[in-house]
C-alpha cells in the first residue's frame, strides 16, 4: 500500500506529463468501449427491427433488386407484381402459422417536399395483425368491411398529415378520397409511416386486380424454414427472402465500416501503450539517482519493480475509468453520427454499454499497464545503486 | 453469390426504409435556395426551434385560442409542437423572419410558409404541402399574393369587425368553390402563425390593436 501511495504521489510529481497520457489512454479506452457498445447495441436493435415486422419469411415478385431497392428508398415507380394464385398456392402450407399478403403501391404527389415526391398505400388483410399482435389502435378501428374506402394510418403518417379517424385524405394521381378509419398507435417500425387500406380496395383503386408485391410468413417450427424456402424457390415468379438472411447482410454490410473503426481503435491502444512505456521510462531515467539512493538504503529490486509498475497500473486504471466515463457521456453523439452516417440504422439505442463492458474495458486497461509497464519497471529495478548515484554528478 | 447478397441487402434496406415519411415539423425543405428565393439580398440565416411550453405553455395555448376564436388541436398543435423560425441576415443585420406550420386541412396536412418583415407584415406566402383535390388552385400565384403586405392586425380585423371597410382579407375569396373549407383552414393557419409569431418574437405588439377591436 505504501508504494502505492509513493507512486500516486510520482505521478503527482509531474502532472501535466501524467494528465496527458491518462488522457491518451482515456481516448483510447472510450473508442473501443463505444465500438464494442455500438455491436451489442446494433444486433440488438437490429434483431428487434427484424422481429417488429412479424415475419420470418418475405416472398416477394422476382425483378430487378435495384429497381425495388430504389422505388423503396426513393419512392420511384417500377414495382414488381406477383399473382394471389401464387398466395393461394403457399397458403395450403400446412408448415405455415401465420401469412399475409401484401400489395404496395406508391403515388406520385406534385405538391410533396417542394418537388414533388412519392407516398406509399400498402394493401393489407386483418391477417397482417395476427404477425403483428403488438399493434395498437390510437384511435378508431380496423376497415368496415374488406372493399371499403377506408384507410389505416401509421403513427408519423397521421402526425404529418394532421388526420384523426373520421377524417379525409386525399391520394393526388389518382384522385381518390378515402376516409380514415383507424390510426395506429407508434410502433417503431416502418409501419408508423405507411398509409393502409384494405388489400381490395388497393388493387380496385390502383388498377392491380389479382396483384400483390408481398408475402409475409411465419412458420410453425423455426427449423422447418430451409426446407420451405428451398421449397419455394420452385416458384418461377417469386424471390424467397428470410428475416434470417436480411439481418445477417445487415451485419456484413456494417461489419466493413466496423473493421475499419476497430483498426483504429487498436491503433489508438497500440499509440496509448507507447505512450505509456515513453512517460513511465521518461520518468524512470529523470529518477535513476534518486533509484539509485532507493536501493542504497535497502528498496529490493522486487520494491523497485513493483513501484514503477504501479505508476503505470495508476496511469492506465485512470485513462480506463476516465475513457469509460467519456465513452458514456458521449454515447448519445456517437450514436447521432452513426446514425447519420450508416445506410440503414435500426431504431433504438444504437450504442449500448453495459455493465460488465465497463468492468471488461477497465481490465483490459489495467492488463495494458501490467504489460506496458514491464520493462521500464524491469530497466529501473535492474539499476546498479552506485552507477546510478554517480550518473547524475 | 455476390449477386444475391447484393440483392438481399438491397431488400434489407427496402424493408426497413422508413424514408417516406419524415418527423412532423414545420422546417423549410431546403433552407439555403428558400431563403434565398424570398430574401434575394440575405447573406445568411440563423434557425431556431421555439416550443410554446418555452414562451408560457398552456397559458399562451388559451391566449390563441381566444385571439383564434376557435380551439387548438391538443395533439397536433400541442406546447410540445417545435417551430422553426429563420432569422434573416444581411451581413449581422436581421431583415426579415421565415416561419411555417402545420395546418389541418381536409384532405390532409397543409405546411404554410410565411416571410414577413421585421414588423411582421407579410412579404411572401405559399404552401409547401397542401394536400387537396384543389390544391394546384390554391398554389397558384394570383390567390396567394394577396396576402403580401397582409399584418396581424388585418387578420384581427377580419376577425372581430368582418364585413368592415378595413377588412382587407375579406376582399379575398377562396380559389375554389368545390373545397372552400380549405381556404379556412388556409385563413387560421396563417392567422395562427402570426399570432405565435407576435408572441415570440414581437413582443405582443399587435395586442393594443386586438384590445382596441375588441373594445377593451
Amino acid at each position: 500500500m505504501k508504494l502505492f501511495i509513493i507512486a500516486f504521489k510520482n505521478l503527482k510529481r509531474k502532472k501535466t506529463r501524467s494528465v496527458l497520457t491518462i488522457g491518451g489512454v482515456a481516448i483510447a479506452v472510450a473508442v473501443l468501449v463505444s465500438l464494442l457498445g455500438f455491436n451489442a447495441g446494433y444486433q440488438i436493435a437490429l434483431n428487434n427491427d427484424v422481429d417488429k415486422m412479424g415475419y420470418q419469411v418475405l416472398v416477394t415478385a422476382k425483378g430487378c433488386p435495384y429497381e425495388a431497392a430504389t422505388l423503396m428508398l426513393k419512392g420511384g415507380g417500377g414495382l414488381r407484381f406477383m399473382e394471389e394464385e401464387v398466395f393461394d398456392r403457399i397458403v395450403q402450407d400446412e408448415r405455415i402459422d401465420k401469412i399475409t399478403p401484401q400489395l404496395i403501391n406508391t403515388v406520385f404527389d406534385a405538391d410533396k417536399d417542394g418537388g414533388g415526391g412519392f407516398t406509399m398505400f400498402m394493401g393489407i388483410e386483418k391477417s397482417y395483425l395476427t404477425l403483428k399482435p403488438w399493434t395498437e389502435f390510437k384511435e378508431g378501428e380496423w376497415f368496415s368491411d374488406e372493399n371499403a374506402d377506408e384507410v389505416i394510418i401509421g403513427y408519423e403518417a397521421a402526425e404529418l398529415e394532421q388526420r384523426r379517424a373520421g377524417d379525409k385524405i386525399f391520394i393526388p394521381g389518382i384522385d381518390k378520397v378515402l376516409t380514415v378509419s383507424g390510426i395506429f398507435e407508434r410502433t417503431g417500425t416502418q409501419d408508423d409511416g405507411v398509409i393502409m387500406l384494405p388489400l381490395k380496395t388497393a388493387q380496385r383503386i390502383f388498377d392491380l386486380e389479382k396483384k400483390l408485391t408481398g408475402i409475409g410468413i411465419k412458420l410453425k417450427d423455426m427449423t422447418e424454414l430451409p426446407a420451405f424456402e428451398e421449397d419455394l424457390y420452385d416458384e418461377a415468379s417469386i424471390q424467397v427472402i428470410s428475416m434470417a438472411q436480411v439481418k445477417g447482410t445487415i451485419m456484413n454490410l456494417i461489419s466493413t465500416a466496423q473493421i475499419l473503426v476497430t483498426s483504429v481503435a487498436f491503433i489508438a491502444i497500440i499509440v496509448a501503450i507507447f505512450g505509456v512505456v515513453n512517460t513511465i521510462l521518461m520518468s524512470v531515467f529523470e529518477r535513476t539517482q534518486e533509484i539509485g539512493v532507493m536501493k542504497a538504503i535497502g528498496a529490493s529490486k522486487l520494491d523497485v519493480f513493483s513501484l514503477i509498475w504501479y505508476e503505470t497500473i495508476l496511469i492506465c486504471g485512470l485513462g480506463g475509468i476516465v475513457g469509460s466515463i467519456i465513452a458514456i457521456l458521449a454515447g448519445n453523439s456517437v450514436e447521432f453520427f452513426v446514425k447519420k452516417l450508416l445506410p440503414y440504422a435500426p431504431e433504438g439505442n444504437l450504442v449500448h454499454i453495459t455493465s460488465g463492458l465497463l468492468l471488461l474495458s477497465l481490465v483490459g486497461a489495467i492488463v495494458l499497464g501490467l504489460v506496458s509497464g514491464i520493462y521500464p519497471a524491469y530497466r529501473a529495478s535492474s539499476m546498479r545503486p552506485i552507477e546510478a548515484i554517480r550518473s547524475g554528478e | 453469390m455476390k449477386t444475391n447478397s447484393i440483392l438481399i441487402g438491397l431488400m434489407a434496406l427496402c424493408i426497413f426504409s422508413n424514408a417516406l415519411f419524415g418527423a412532423t415539423g414545420c422546417t423549410l425543405n431546403d433552407p439555403d435556395r428558400d431563403v434565398l428565393r424570398m430574401f434575394p439580398k440575405s447573406t445568411g440565416y440563423k434557425t431556431d426551434f421555439i416550443r410554446l411550453k418555452e414562451h408560457g405553455g398552456e397559458v399562451t395555448v388559451k391566449e390563441i385560442e381566444e385571439k383564434l376564436k376557435g380551439p387548438v388541436d391538443p395533439t397536433y398543435e400541442s406546447i410540445d409542437v417545435p417551430y422553426a423560425y429563420y432569422t434573416i441576415l444581411k451581413g449581422k443585420e436581421p431583415i426579415g423572419r421565415i416561419h411555417g406550420l402545420n395546418q389541418k386541412g381536409t384532405f390532409g396536412g397543409m405546411q404554410l410558409i410565411v416571410a414577413t418583415d421585421l414588423n411582421g407584415k407579410i412579404l411572401h406566402f405559399y404552401y409547401q404541402k397542401i394536400s387537396s383535390p384543389a390544391a394546384r388552385k390554391f398554389k397558384q400565384k394570383d390567390f396567394t399574393k394577396q396576402f403580401v403586405g397582409l399584418t396581424l392586425e388585418d387578420f384581427y380585423i377580419n376577425k372581430l369587425k368582418p364585413g368592415s371597410e378595413k377588412d382587407k382579407i375579406g376582399k379575398i375569396t377562396s380559389p375554389t368553390t368545390d373545397h372552400a373549407d380549405d381556404f379556412k383552414n388556409t385563413l387560421r393557419g396563417l392567422m395562427k402563425n402570426l399570432i405565435q409569431l407576435d408572441i415570440i418574437h414581437l413582443n405582443r405588439h399587435y395586442d393594443t390593436v386586438y384590445k382596441k377591436l375588441k373594445g377593451e
